[in-house]
């Protein structure tokens, strides 16, 4: 897994690449955490990640009530359809901000 | 040892892996090739490559849990007979005690505990089976394709 965020105004955008497993669980919460920690509205764009099992969903599921928690908000933005169906299998879809 | 029998609808192919958590790129990596000789929707595919690899996070997760680092392999049997898919997967830590798996509840919204679930969604069938020589745990997937 590769990432990239940019930053405009108080929206960090973090652009995931790769597959999303147990093994990168850590590294990605070490990126996104940290944003939403800070206050942050943390848009992840999804649109590059091929595949994401059910340790990337817990990472979505974390970021997404720290962010309740701090009274910011993540947006999960263009989702791939392979990473969506994973989403929807975990009936998801209408807990997470998907942008 | 591997044994492809070139029949579409008949494959039987192992593989070995290191248990740690940095083997489930290869883990998918086995799994997907195997699928590559099987006549299925790439979607179906997809997601029996999520069950097999949901299934072998348990065993790093679960059965090597509080174990830092192990020499320990776990082995992955894909088996095809007809429309029948059967995966095996073979462990040598701690015993799984089958009652106690369970997978929480899908409306109780918490990081964690979704693999099997995941595992139960998109198989037929998750068994443990027992007395597998040199091995632990045996768990056995099943489903008709």
């Amino acid at each position: 897994m590769t990432y990239k965020i940019t930053e405009e105004g108080n929206i960090s955008t973090v652009f995931l690449d790769g597959e999303i497993d147990m093994d990168v669980t850590e590294k990605a919460k070490e990126i996104i955490l940290p944003l939403v920690e800070a206050g942050k509205e943390v848009h992840l764009n999804l649109k590059d990640v091929s595949y994401m099992d059910s340790s990337g969903i817990s990472v979505l599921i974390e970021s997404h009530q720290k962010a309740l928690e701090k009274g910011t908000k993540v947006i999960v933005k263009e989702v791939s359809k392979s990473v969506l169906k994973v989403i929807m299998m975990a009936k998801l879809e209408q807990i997470l901000n998907l942008g | 040892m591997n044994f492809f029998n070139t029949e579409v609808n008949q494959i039987s192919e192992s593989k070995d892996f290191q248990v740690s958590s940095a083997s489930l790129k290869e883990v998918r990596a086995f799994t997907r090739d195997v699928f590559k000789k099987i006549s299925l929707p790439q979607e179906q595919k997809d997601e029996l490559v999520l069950a097999i690899a949901e299934a072998a996070q348990n065993i790093v997760k679960h059965a090597y849990k509080d174990v830092e680092e192990t020499k320990d392999k776990m082995q992955i049997k894909i088996s095809l007979k007809n429309d029948q898919l059967e995966i095996g997967f073979f462990d040598k830590g701690k015993p799984v005690v089958p009652e106690n798996i369970q997978h929480r509840k899908l409306d109780d919204i918490k990081p964690g505990g979704l693999g099997t679930f995941f595992i139960k969604q998109i198989m037929d069938e998750a068994i443990f089976k027992k007395n597998q020589k040199g091995w632990v745990n045996h768990l056995v997937l099943t489903k008709t394709i």
